[in-house]
């Protein structure tokens, strides 16, 4: 378990993360789905965000799992991503299987959190999907087309302005404290522990410096954004048109309005005919 | 009328003792290209932030007098209204990019404006600044000197009549700051744009600007033609700004009384053939012989190596490619090639943070994959290129200390305050460093990086985006490390630092090494300068111009042959 | 408007967008560092919450909470696509609210003591409410909640103790050591950065008292929008499912996915609708 956490551990260096998280963000402008019409993707997911919720029949909830696993597949998400997402479904109701048994539950207990972890794991992929799927600025003038506060999207599309930078900056701080520093040993279990430990302590101190360092960079970006009318848009609806002017729903919307409606009536079918 | 006409102002930041602006009063004419000059904390950024509205709408202080563009006073404008008259870059332009990618960003100013047609005119701004063929590529693909050009662009598309950069070229190789430059002048002359730079590299003044503002405790000491002004050199030396070095040689050389001092000195090297060609006395031939490598013990070296880049989608990129190296002990060795040629990357691979995908990078004979990044931070240390990130402690002094500390050193605290004592840090021991002014926080950061005393010192850009006098100020520090570390390797642009301090030059281009030897051998090679846009310090072109066979990189050696015979040498 | 008022206008940005920055890439790190379980006590890095803590300690409360909750939001959520819908909605506030709350209560940053008590009630205020909607949500969404052998027993414990384990583990580990470590040093240093004053008697914000009825009003109301939102956003639908589990056939799945489907388009609608409005209004 211990080699698995250090292995990990060796994994995620933090170029490592920077490279998925920006593979994840602008790696994949060219899918098909990262050019779909925002707000089209946007119904589509509020359509596979709720309706698995109250869906209780197994051969739909599969039939709709293998469909988002197939649209995730399209939109080329990062590993990682992927492997949070099983770590993340795991984790919800993986926890609450073993509780209800340890609590004496049987198959009636477990039948129930079988049919959740479908629901969950068509909800995020739907999710992951979506968020990921798309490029950030589509992703943000399609939330603003729905009412979402310009700050919210201003708020996205400036972390992904700023999340490489941070990222870079974040990466040499803990650099420094790594050549500087001299960790416990781990060759021992408590010395791995103590390393661990001290793993995090180290990324607990590394904010002090980043806290400063960012808050020297923000007053430039506060002012420039000052300068470059940021506070004017806000209260000026005409930038909200224009913004908004890029959206337009092609014919690929349509065809993938309409797979997404005919698989899901096919599924439906299905569990119809099938005797589970 | 004139486009800016100042009038009496004074500003005051709030809880400062004395006033930033102190009176000031100038005119700056339509069309024109002004440099402005002045020591640190003179008041040229509060000065230009005065003209864009950031002072007094946004940034709150004391404010009397008034300003006025185009007959308009800044405090009856919205900023909004001044930001498509005043166009702003800021020294630390990149924070000034907010978008994540170029087209948006450039244009984002003028969507916010309500501009319908935001888009060309981000297209334009940016076919302009040179950058029309990144205009669907992400920020953070861009090279530094992009970086730049975009924010320029950010800054032009709203179409401003004046336009203000602070520190344009600060971190850039003399290539891409001639190419800034070039645009600027486009821009001044084909668009009739008025440019406001604060600028210390006097070279591109006496090339570009027409005039100069020399500010001084907040107040305009004087404002005069650009040539006449480069002139003035003891007046801009009172305020630490080095003129070009021709003009130094030949007010040093009036003062000597080898030149009439009534005459008027020059400014580049075309008025320096005229001038320096009649008191020449010597044209001694080729006599200095190219020293070559010595051959020490090797503590470094790179074998065959190939490094590629993390791609975000695509084939990776490679950096280096079959490379080869080796670093000798006590070798004094410069890095140089141009933004984004590997430098970095090389130093960071001998700190074992990049790991070769071909080849091999040895350290004392091991493999450096086997050593851990804790071992290695004994035998090596590196300076990063902004200081910031090497304060991860609350003051100086645990800063210096930090390592030895946690490493166990006997007597650290002493050392820690000989370290202090050496780099003059002493009475700054307890500030962070963060808060320190350029040249002190380069300082504390030398001594941070050999505090351990590392076998090799790694410094990446150690005088970017700093003044002259606070480069002057890093290389004396250079000299301090002598006796403590004596093998140090220096990824850097300027070329000044280059000439009188490196003793072995290593030239990167494309991946690969084409260039390797003493400054002599390498200047004297003009496909390599013209490969990869190095530029040999003015006096040195100068020197050549003249036909001075051998090399001259000091200031010292070109004025030796106008001396007498035995002098020449000195 | 005048220069003052303005002045606290470029300030709050500046607090939003440097919390917003630095807790979202922390929250980005807390999805990754692995966490390791003894028997049934979960250790895990649940929270980097005293990024913002310090910061709303030092700055403006209400910013530095807002731009926390959009960090995670933004970059945990959105950006790694791990995104929950409605649902996120009652983290968002939760965590506005907490942090709120402990930046609210410091007056002075350099006193250790009631920084830790302040981040220490922050967090517990931020877990409980946390905790309290979890437990309704899964009453909610799982059928015959109170039917199910030893469900209702393992989700109030499993509930509690998480909730107990990280105000306890997290929350002093996490939040209050580190903000006890922090919020002094970065004092009277990081506020020239931003050209504010630090926080002392005379800039603290306008009302003297740590518990207006008005702050105590607004933290009610959001703590109901937290639990309105994440019961609509997994139980709420439950009477539909409910109906559709009456008749239990196919024509009943099907009418409950076209029924979802018209709901799903009438809620966008009223949104957009909605939106359009304000633009209207706004442009009036």
């Amino acid at each position: 378990m211990h080699k698995l956490t250090e292995s990990i551990l060796d994994k995620f260096s933090m170029d490592y993360l920077r490279n998925q998280v920006l593979k994840n963000a602008y790696g994949n402008d060219d899918t098909v789905i990262a050019g779909l019409d925002p707000r089209v993707l946007l119904v589509w997911y509020l359509f596979f965000g709720l309706v698995p919720w109250f869906l209780n029949d197994l051969v739909i909830l599969l039939g709709l799992f293998i469909f988002v696993a197939l649209t995730t597949r399209a939109a080329k998400i990062a590993p990682l991503v992927l492997f949070l997402f099983c770590l993340g479904v795991f984790s919800q109701t993986g926890y609450l299987l073993i509780a209800a048994l340890f609590f004496g539950g049987d198959a009636s207990t477990v039948a129930p959190l079988l049919v959740m972890t479908l629901k969950v794991a068509v909800v995020s992929l739907a999710s992951i999907t979506v968020f990921s799927g798309l490029d950030p600025d589509r992703l943000a003038n399609g939330m603003l087309w729905f009412g979402c506060p310009d700050q919210l999207s201003f708020s996205i599309s400036f972390a992904y302005r700023i999340l490489p930078v941070l990222m870079e900056e974040f990466q040499n701080i803990l650099l420094s404290y790594r050549l500087r520093g001299n960790p416990p040993a781990k060759k021992t279990f408590p010395g791995k522990i103590r390393y661990l430990f001290y793993q995090i302590k180290l990324i607990i101190q590394a904010f002090y410096p980043l806290m400063l360092n960012t808050a020297k960079r923000s007053r430039t970006t506060v002012e420039a954004l000052e300068i470059k009318g940021y506070r004017y848009a806000l209260k000026n609806p005409t930038v909200k048109k224009m913004k908004l002017a890029m959206l337009k729903v092609t014919r690929n919307d349509g065809i993938f309005a309409a797979v997404s409606i005919v698989w899901t009536v096919l599924c439906v079918l299905v569990s119809a005919v099938s005797p589970l | 009328m004139s486009k800016i006409e100042i009038e009496h102002v004074t500003f005051t930041y709030p809880g400062a003792d004395a006033p930033t602006l102190n009176d000031l009063n100038l005119c700056v004419e339509e069309g024109d290209f002004l440099a402005i000059v002045g020591n640190n904390g003179c008041g040229k950024s509060t000065f230009c932030k005065t003209l864009n509205g950031l002072i007094p709408h946004f940034i709150v202080g004391d404010m009397t007098g008034s300003i006025r563009i185009d007959g308009v006073d800044t405090r009856e404008q919205e900023i909004g209204d001044l930001a498509k008259r005043v166009g702003y870059v800021y020294q630390d332009f990149e924070n000034q990019i907010v978008c994540p990618t170029v087209l948006d960003d450039a244009s984002y100013g003028c969507l916010n404006y309500a501009m319908e047609d935001y888009k060309e005119r981000g297209k334009n701004a940016l076919q302009i600044c040179g950058l029309s063929s990144k205009i669907s590529d992400y920020v953070w693909q861009l090279s530094g000197g992009q970086k730049h050009l975009l924010a320029l662009a950010g800054a032009a598309a709203l179409s401003p009549d004046v336009l203000i950069l602070d520190e344009p070229i600060a971190q850039l190789d003399p290539a891409h700051a001639d190419q800034i430059y070039e645009i600027l002048k486009e821009w001044n002359e084909t668009y009739h744009k008025t440019i406001i730079v604060i600028e210390h590299h006097t070279e591109y003044i006496a090339r570009y600007c027409k005039h100069v503002l020399l500010l001084r405790d907040g107040k305009n000491v004087w404002q005069l033609p650009a040539q006449e002004a480069m002139r003035r050199v003891k007046e801009l030396r009172r305020s630490n700004i080095f003129p070009p070095q021709v003009t130094i040689a030949a007010d040093r050389m009036a003062e000597e009384g080898l030149v009439p001092a009534d005459e008027s000195f020059p400014v580049n090297i075309e008025e320096g053939k005229a001038f320096f060609g009649k008191y020449l006395r010597h044209l001694p031939e080729s006599t200095r012989m190219a020293r070559t490598p010595g051959g020490g013990e090797s503590l470094v070296s790179f074998r065959n190596v190939t490094v590629r880049y993390r791609a975000v989608k695509g084939q990776a990129p490679r950096i280096l490619d079959q490379f080869s190296l080796d670093i000798r002990k006590g070798e004094k060795i410069a890095l140089i090639g141009s933004n984004g040629a590997g430098k970095s990357t090389i130093l960071k691979m001998m700190m074992g943070l990049v790991h070769p995908e071909e080849g091999s990078v040895l350290l004392d004979g091991r493999e450096i994959k086997d050593f851990s990044k804790e071992e290695v931070g004994e035998l090596l240390s590196l300076v990063y290129q902004n200081p910031e990130e090497m304060f991860i402690q609350d003051s100086i002094r645990a800063d210096i200390a930090y390592a030895m500390k946690v490493r166990k050193v006997p007597e650290y605290e002493k050392r820690t305050e000989e370290l202090l004592a050496q780099f003059r840090l002493t009475e700054l021991a307890e500030r962070d460093g963060r808060l320190l002014s350029g040249g002190q926080m380069r300082r504390a950061s030398l001594a941070i990086g050999v505090a351990l005393n590392p076998k090799i010192l790694l410094l990446d850009e150690p005088t970017a985006n700093l003044d002259i006098a606070t480069r002057r100020e890093v290389m004396n520090t250079l000299q301090m490390l002598k006796g403590i570390t004596n093998t140090v390797v220096i990824a850097t642009h300027d070329m000044q630092l280059v000439c009188d301090w490196a003793e072995r030059i290593i030239v990167l281009s494309g991946g690969y090494v084409i260039a390797d030897g003493p400054k002599e051998q390498i200047f004297a090679d003009l496909y390599v300068r013209s490969q990869v846009g190095i530029r040999p310090p003015q006096i040195y072109d100068m020197g050549r111009a003249l036909g001075i066979a051998n090399p001259c990189f000091t200031i010292d050696e070109f004025i030796g042959y106008f001396k007498e015979g035995e002098e020449r040498y000195a | 408007m005048n220069a003052k008022n303005k002045m606290t206008q470029s300030q709050k940005m500046m607090v939003f967008v440097l919390t917003m920055s630095l807790y979202g890439l922390a929250t980005l790190f807390t999805e990754l560092i692995p966490s390791f379980q003894v028997g049934i006590v979960e250790f895990s890095v649940e929270y980097f919450l005293f990024i913002p803590l310090t910061l709303a300690m030092l700055f403006d409360p209400l910013s530095a909470a807002l731009g926390a909750a959009t960090g995670e939001l933004v970059f945990s959520e959105i950006m790694l696509g791990q995104f929950g819908g409605l649902g996120e909605l009652e983290k968002f506030l939760t965590v506005t609210i907490g942090v709120y709350i402990a930046g609210r209560i410091v007056k002075d940053p350099r006193n250790r003591k009631v920084v830790a008590a302040a981040s220490i009630i922050g967090v517990a205020v931020q877990q409980f409410m946390g905790c309290v909607v979890d437990i309704l949500k899964v009453q909610f969404a799982v059928e015959d909640f109170e039917a199910v052998a030893g469900l209702p027993e393992s989700v109030f414990f499993t509930e509690g103790f998480a909730c107990l384990n990280d105000i306890l583990f997290s929350g002093i580990l996490f939040c209050m050591l580190p903000t006890m470590y922090l919020a002094p040093r970065l004092y009277g240093k990081i506020e020239p950065l931003l050209g504010v004053k630090p926080r002392d008697k005379d800039t603290m914000i306008a009302g003297d008292y740590v518990l207006t009825p008005k702050m105590v009003g607004m933290v009610l109301i959001g703590f109901a929008a937290a639990i309105a939102s994440e019961l609509l956003a997994s139980g709420g639908y439950e009477l539909i499912d409910w109906e559709a589990a009456w008749a239990g056939n196919t024509t009943s799945i099907i009418i409950g996915i076209i029924v979802a489907a018209i709901i799903a388009l009438i809620v966008i609608g009223m949104i957009r609708g909605r939106a359009v409005k304000n633009a209207e209004t706004k442009q009036a």
